[in-house]
């Protein structure tokens, strides 16, 4: 109750208009909605008691940084320089709101700005909005984002390609955001070794997108992505889905012809937080401007031909196009967004290689070790990766996670979860803080598990 | 002015991290050649100390709650308390992973619970999912429940969605999303719903109405009850926009008002922190004809057997589970969960007196609307015109529209040009412009967190601004960062980037 000024004050306000309660207040709700019981809720607390609660409810977790982990699947357990948390959290960032008024908001505008920027070089396209909700929205958002641009001239109109290594809780936001509009999603087979079937790909040819992803779900980089721009055709949208931390050292998809590029933003700015709040990145080029969805800054000037910066394209938006807005989106990351640009500016172009490189490393570091292991097998043995990759172990993959996990190590992502053809697969998960300690401490957990089967 | 990427230091001259545990050939052995990246961004080079001044530096040229008076209608720019940063900062939460089993994350479970239960308290509704992360996703979402719901009844085809012309542009851009056709009815002469316009258009195409109550006039709906029973008995589901909740808890609730789904925005009325424009957090709530639709998945909770392992100590055991015919997903994960931790927080320091924190945001709203339209003598005397209430009413909720028409035709001073001298004032616009019904439309919202004297002040202020010479209104704002910013010069240019500095 520390949180009302007025407490206590009530009376002082109510007779200056010339009340007596503040239930006057209320007398337009009728009876016949009025709540008669007061809410069945516990007391209120003190700032002191909720610390001690929350001390003690969030103590009780299993944090990531406490044991050796493996556990990525999306997102990242990465280091977050100190800097981001304490500047981001600067009060004229962290409780202001979307900048309409953009005379007093010129920071928060230029550092969306700069983001804009930050993601463009990243991803080299042009054009970069201030964020989505997570990497699976901004995926479904780019698919119904060129089905609007592409339709109209498309052979196999209202038609998607998506390929199927598309993790299932993407897949299933995807599929909600597009069977409004009628889509037709189709599935994009890979191969053997984990790679989209390049040649069966040409089906697509002459839809409205393709949606694929590099590094893919099991962590494998596919080279053949780079001609899939090609076969499909300059009006059939190629959106590709990336890790952005690979990016340092992986060709960006705007190289080899993306049209849309989306993805996860978190390895740069936030802590895995339990999946949010994170931030999707959106990046495209000229063709999309129109018509992809959420915030975009620009650059103009003042009355003073002074530089300035504004929201800018908002006829695309909900609050004025309303039921033809190109998406709903209204509260998005920006808070987030913020944290990956000071982030991503603090790596600068000599750190995020860097970084890429140390993924790259402990990925190939913690393969080799898993490999030398008698009974653990890759399950794509030729491919290359990036952050993650699949092993089969003997037995059930699940109930070898549970064993290894009493044992002290998280080893990864039962994916069973995922595919149950792939009940004896792990998909583990490296990332910059990987260490031989870690390496060590899951291959020993492995060869007990395997002691354990075996017996 | 400081910028970013001006500052072009020594390559490795930055951030420091460890090296990679591998050499630079081992590396780009394990990557196609043809895959490699040929140079990289052109971010910045910029030392620690160089970039917490460039960050400061933009911080003081932003204005949030903290620096002043945040009256923007409609987002409920409350205060937010310090702890809950200190608490989301804990690693039991900021390095928790979503796909942890689930002895691992017990305590989260246990917050996700409460939470999911003292929404539905509050609300009148059965089942809560925390996963939507903005309220413009709960409507999508709960929307998408109620499209299952129809389907599954053999129902599919209403396919209309009812919304006052008062409403929010994300319900029908929501409903639009989920392949509805909107249809858009006129509020009543007195902003309220227009009950025979809603029985002329309701029918057997009839999916669903969505609506906000109070009104975004910041009126209360007295008829609400009636508005459900004609929606419901063409078969179709009500749906509550929950954007000003934070004026009826304890009070009354959707459910009592016959609404079948609700979204909350815990970033208004339980104090997420607005961030320069997000994250929010949008849970929705839904009566239990429609929970069997709800995403996947929902904390839920059992008493503690001896075969589990340790709980949190209050005797149960929590897990997820998956509603029978669930939508799926809307977000990757779980929601926001930080943003929840956040709101749970803040519920806890109210608890069963959140009655108090509505009552407070009513009281502040009424008390700034009557100090605004009593001036005394010797001001309005003063005044070139009066604004006039976007909606006639006695008592207004949470917030409350003033039109500024008059001040328009007679010295033709817009709302906007009202707002940008208010700028000058040290404080935030109020929301300009909605809603579309109210011409020259200032919306404004005080929250239960400014005192009265601070209410006091804007009042006199924003008097004072209708006296002034309209040439200095119109030329406003003065003392800003910047003077009033060409907007039309930026949609019709599209500098959407920094060109870069070739360096590379």
């Amino acid at each position: 109750m520390d949180q009302l000024p007025n407490l206590g004050r009530e009376h002082e306000m109510l007779s200056v208009m010339g009340l007596n309660s503040i239930d006057e207040l209320f007398s337009n709700i009728p009876e016949e909605v009025r709540r008669k019981e007061p809410l069945p809720l516990p007391a209120p607390q003190s700032e002191e008691e909720i610390w001690r609660d929350a001390q003690h409810l969030l103590g009780s977790n299993v944090d990531l940084d406490s044991r050796p982990s493996f556990l990525s699947a999306g997102l990242s357990r990465n280091f977050v320089p100190t800097m981001v948390g304490m500047l981001a959290t600067r009060g004229e960032f962290l409780t202001s709101y979307t900048p309409y008024q953009a005379e007093v908001s010129q920071g928060m505008l230029q550092a969306m700005w700069e983001f804009q920027t930050m993601i463009s070089e990243l991803v080299n396209l042009p054009i970069s909005n201030v964020s989505m909700y997570d990497a699976s929205t901004s995926a479904a958002e780019a698919i119904t984002c060129a089905v609007r641009v592409h339709n109209k001239k498309a052979i196999q109109k209202d038609t998607i390609y998506v390929s199927e290594l598309v993790p299932p809780h993407r897949m299933s936001v995807i599929e909600n955001y597009v069977q409004g509009s009628g889509i037709n999603l189709n599935i994009l087979k890979h191969d053997k070794n984990g790679h989209l079937d390049i040649n069966a790909a040409k089906i697509a040819n002459g839809s409205c997108a393709v949606y694929v992803e590099q590094p893919n779900s099991f962590g494998i980089l596919d080279e053949g992505l780079m001609q899939l721009k090609e076969i499909i055709g300059n009006n059939t949208a190629l959106i590709v889905g990336v890790d952005a931390v690979s990016l340092g050292l992986v060709s960006p998809p705007g190289d080899w012809g993306a049209d849309i590029v989306v993805g996860e933003g978190q390895p740069f700015g936030i802590g895995p937080t339990f999946g949010g709040p994170i931030y999707g990145i959106f990046a495209c080029n000229d063709n999309y401007i129109r018509q992809m969805p959420g915030r975009i800054v620009g650059l103009t000037h003042d009355t003073n031909e002074q530089k300035a910066f504004t929201l800018t394209l908002s006829t695309r938006e909900q609050h004025i196009r309303r039921h033809r807005a190109t998406s709903n989106i209204c509260s998005n990351e920006t808070l987030i967004a913020l944290m990956g640009a000071m982030h991503m500016s603090l790596l600068g172009p000599d750190g995020i290689t860097v970084l890429s490189k140390r993924v790259a490393a402990t990925t190939e570091t913690t393969k080799k070790a898993l490999l030398s292991i008698e009974g653990v097998e890759l399950l794509h043995p030729n491919s290359s990766n990036f952050r993650e990759f699949v092993i089969k172990v003997p037995g059930d993959s699940e109930k070898a996670i549970a064993f290894m996990d009493s044992k002290g190590v998280i080893a990864g992502f039962p994916l069973g979860l995922w595919w149950e053809s792939h009940s004896s697969c792990i998909l583990v998960g490296c990332d910059e803080r990987t260490s031989d300690n870690d390496i060590s401490s899951l291959v020993s957990v492995v060869n007990e598990w395997i002691n354990e089967v075996m017996n | 002015m400081s910028d970013i990427f001006s500052f072009n230091g020594s390559p490795n001259a930055g951030w420091s991290q460890p090296k990679p545990i591998l050499s630079d050939s081992e590396i780009l052995e394990t990557i196609p050649k043809s895959m490699l990246r040929s140079s990289p961004p052109a971010w910045p080079r910029a030392s620690e100390p160089e970039l917490v001044r460039h960050y400061t530096w933009l911080s003081r040229r932003n204005f949030g709650i903290d620096t002043g008076f945040y009256p923007l209608g409609s987002c409920t720019m409350k205060h937010n308390p310090r702890v809950n940063e200190k608490i989301v900062n804990l690693p039991g939460i900021d390095r928790m992973h979503p796909l942890q089993p689930e002895h691992q994350i017990q305590g989260i479970l246990s917050i996700f619970y409460e939470m999911q239960e003292m929404l539905a308290v509050c609300s009148g509704m059965d089942q809560v999912t925390l996963q939507p992360v903005a309220g413009a996703q709960g409507e999508f979402t709960a929307i998408r429940c109620i499209q299952e719901y129809h389907r599954e009844r053999g129902e599919g085809h209403r396919n209309k969605v009812i919304v006052p012309d008062s409403a929010h542009g994300t319900n029908p851009a929501s409903a639009s999303m989920c392949g509805y056709d909107i249809i858009e009815i006129p509020s009543g002469d007195d902003g309220r719903i227009d009950l025979e316009a809603l029985q002329s258009v309701v029918g057997d195409d009839t999916a669903a109405m969505m609506i906000t109550n109070p009104s975004t006039l910041g009126v209360f709906e007295p008829e609400i009850a009636r508005a459900s029973e004609i929606v419901h008995s063409a078969g179709g589901q009500m749906y509550y926009d929950g954007a000003n909740f934070n004026a009826i808890i304890g009070k009354t609730d959707p459910g009592l008002m016959g609404f079948d789904a609700v979204h909350y925005n815990l970033h208004k009325t339980f104090s997420q922190p607005h961030g320069g424009g997000g994250p929010g957090s949008g849970p929705i709530g839904v009566k239990k004809h429609l929970s069997r639709y709800l995403p996947s998945p929902l904390a839920s909770r059992r008493e503690i057997t001896p075969n589990d392992s340790e709980g949190v100590g209050d005797g149960f055991w929590y897990s997820w589970i998956s509603p029978e015919k669930t939508i799926g997903k809307v977000q990757q994960w779980h929601g926001n969960a930080g943003a929840v931790v956040r709101c749970w927080a803040f519920y806890r320091r109210y608890g069963r007196e959140l009655e108090r924190m509505s009552e407070h945001a009513v009281l502040n709203a009424n008390y700034l609307r009557y100090k605004i339209m009593n001036p005394d003598n010797e001001v309005l005397s003063k005044i070139h015109a009066m604004p006039s209430d976007g909606a006639p009413t006695d008592f207004v909720m949470h917030e409350f529209t003033l039109s500024m028409i008059d001040m328009k035709n007679k010295v033709g001073v817009t709302g906007k040009d009202i707002a940008k001298r208010l700028l000058d004032y040290g404080v935030m616009a109020p929301t300009l412009y909605f809603p579309m019904i109210v011409p020259e439309c200032l919306m404004i919202e005080p929250t239960e967190t400014e005192s009265k004297e601070v209410l006091d002040k804007f009042a006199k202020d924003f008097l004072n601004v209708l006296t002034e010479d309209p040439e200095i209104i119109k030329g406003a704002p003065y003392t800003t960062d910047v003077s009033r910013v060409d907007e039309v010069w930026a949609a019709r240019n599209l500098i959407l980037r920094h060109p870069g500095n070739n360096s590379e």
